[in-house]
C-alpha cells in the first residue's frame, strides 16, 4: 500500500496503517533525536512521544512531505527534551576520569562491517563530529542535521524546524561554517583526501 | 584575495545544495573562478558537509510502533451499552413515579383503595391472571361490583396498577374461566404482582447502572494508570 492510502488510513482511526508509517520512518526519526540529544535512551524516548504525538495530531496533517511533517515531532519532542535538561542539568553523558575527562566509548559506535582499525577511527571521526554537533546552538544543530545528515531539501528542512527558507538557508551555513571550525582541531582524525585538500588550501 | 563576509559563505552553502536562483548561480561561479578564497571556502563547506553525510545511521534499539493502549484507543464497546446508559435515569424516574404514587395515593385517593384492592385480588384468583394480559381484564370487571363492600380492604393502592386496569375497565370482558370469587373476606391476600414488578423493575435497572458506572471507573483508572 501507498503512504497516502496509509496516511488516510490512519487518519480515519486505522493503528494499523499507522504502525506501518512508524516502520518505514523509525530509522530516520531516531538518527535525527539520536544526533540531536546525543543520547540513545533520551532518542528512543522521544521517538517514542513524537510517534504518539503524530498519531493524536495525525489530521492537523494536511499534504507536502509526511518525512518532514514526521520529523517537526520529533524535533519538537527534542527541543522540549533539551529544555528539561536545561533546567535540571543531569551528570555528563559520557563518563568521566578521576580528573574530568571524558571516557570516550567506541563500544558504543561500534560497526561489525569494518576492521578494529578502521572501526576504531571512524568510531572517533563520528565521536568527533557529534561534539562539534553538540557545541552548536540547539537550533542551527537541528538544521544541520536535518540538512545533512538526514538529507532533506530547504524546503522539508523549512517544514520540520517551522522556520522560513530564508531562516534555514542562513543557519545552516552558520552551522556548517561553525562545525568546519570545530572540525579543524580534530584535524588528525579525517579521512586522508579532506586532510590533504586541506593541507593545500592552507 | 578577498575576505570572505558572512553573506558570501551563505551563498556558497546554498550553491552547493542548488538552492540559488540563475542569475545568483551565474554571479557565483563567476566569483569562484576568479577569486581563489571562493574556491576555498566551497571546498571547505563541501568537505564538511561530506563528513556529515557518512554519519552512520543507528538501527533503532526497538520498534516503536503503537499499541492500542498507548493510543488510547478503547476496545469497542457492545452494542447495548449505549442503551443500558440510560438505565440510571430510567431506574430514578420508576423510583419516583413509584415512590410518588404511592404517598399521592395514600393521601389523595384513599377511597379508591378497594378499587385496587380488589383488583389484585381478582389477578390472584384467576388460574392464568398473573402471566397473561388478557386475564387482567377479566377481573378488572368485578371489581367494580366490590368497590362499595370491599371499602376497608387492605393494601396500597398504586396508580400503576389503577392505570394498567383503566382500561380494561372502559372496554369490558367477561371470562367466566377467570371469574374472581365473590367475596375475600376469610382467605389471606394474593402478593400484587404489579405492586412487585415496578419497584423490582427499578432495583434492577439501578444495580444496572451501578455495575456500568463501577465498569466506566475501572477502565478509567486503567487508562489513568497508562498515563
Amino acid at each position: 500500500m501507498d503512504e497516502t492510502a496509509l496516511i488516510q488510513e490512519a487518519q480515519h482511526g486505522s493503528l494499523d496503517a499507522f504502525n506501518s508509517l512508524v516502520l518505514a520512518y523509525q530509522d530516520t526519526l531516531y538518527n535525527t533525536a539520536l544526533r540531536i540529544l546525543n543520547d540513545e535512551d533520551l532518542a528512543a524516548d522521544a521517538v517514542q512521544e513524537a510517534f504518539l504525538s503524530a498519531f493524536r495530531a495525525l489530521n492537523s496533517y494536511r499534504g507536502g512531505s509526511f518525512r518532514a511533517w514526521l520529523l517537526r515531532t520529533v524535533t519538537n519532542a527534542c527541543y522540549d527534551e533539551l529544555r528539561r535538561r536545561k533546567r535540571r542539568p543531569t551528570t555528563p553523558l559520557e563518563p568521566e576520569t578521576a580528573d574530568g575527562d571524558e571516557i570516550e566509548s567506541p563500544g558504543w559506535l561500534t560497526d561489525p562491517n569494518a576492521s578494529p582499525e578502521e572501526s576504531l577511527d571512524q568510531a572517533e571521526l563520528e565521536h568527533a563530529i557529534q561534539h562539534c554537533l553538540e557545541n552548536l546552538p540547539t537550533d542551527f544543530r537541528a538544521v544541520v542535521v536535518l540538512a545533512d545528515i538526514q538529507g532533506l531539501d530547504y524546503t522539508e528542512v523549512s517544514v520540520a524546524v517551522k522556520k522560513p527558507l530564508g531562516t534555514v538557508k542562513s543557519r545552516l551555513a552558520r552551522a556548517r561554517l561553525r562545525l568546519r571550525e570545530c572540525l579543524q582541531g580534530f584535524r588528525e582524525l579525517l579521512p586522508a583526501a579532506f586532510r590533504l585538500e586541506e593541507e593545500s588550501s592552507v | 584575495m578577498k575576505s570572505l563576509t558572512f553573506r558570501d559563505m551563505e551563498r556558497l552553502s546554498a550553491y552547493l545544495d542548488g538552492q540559488l536562483s540563475p542569475s545568483e548561480k551565474t554571479h557565483l561561479e563567476k566569483s569562484i573562478q576568479s577569486d581563489q578564497a571562493f574556491a576555498i571556502a566551497l571546498e571547505e563547506i563541501r568537505q564538511t558537509r561530506t563528513l556529515l553525510r557518512r554519519m552512520p545511521k543507528r538501527r533503532v534499539p526497538r520498534n516503536f510502533t503503537l499499541t492500542p493502549r498507548m493510543a488510547g484507543i478503547r476496545p469497542p464497546v457492545p452494542r447495548a451499552v449505549p442503551v443500558l446508559s440510560w438505565a440510571s435515569a430510567m431506574a430514578m424516574l420508576l423510583f419516583i413515579f413509584t415512590l410518588g404514587a404511592n404517598l399521592f395515593g395514600k393521601l389523595s385517593f384513599g377511597a379508591s383503595a378497594p378499587m385496587m384492592a380488589a383488583a389484585p385480588s381478582g389477578i390472584g384468583g384467576g388460574p392464568m391472571a398473573a402471566t397473561q394480559a388478557p386475564a387482567l381484564a377479566a377481573p378488572a370487571t368485578a371489581a367494580p361490583a366490590q368497590l362499595r363492600s370491599d371499602q376497608t380492604a387492605q393494601g396500597t393502592p398504586t396508580p400503576e396498577v389503577f392505570t394498567m386496569l383503566a382500561p380494561a375497565v372502559a372496554t369490558p370482558v367477561t371470562n367466566p374461566v377467570t371469574q374472581p370469587p365473590a367475596t375475600l373476606k376469610g382467605q389471606p391476600r394474593p402478593l400484587n404482582p404489579w405492586l412487585i414488578f415496578w419497584p423490582g423493575l427499578a432495583i434492577f435497572l439501578s444495580s444496572l447502572a451501578l455495575l456500568i458506572w463501577g465498569l466506566n471507573q475501572f477502565a478509567f483508572r486503567r487508562k489513568n494508570r497508562r498515563r
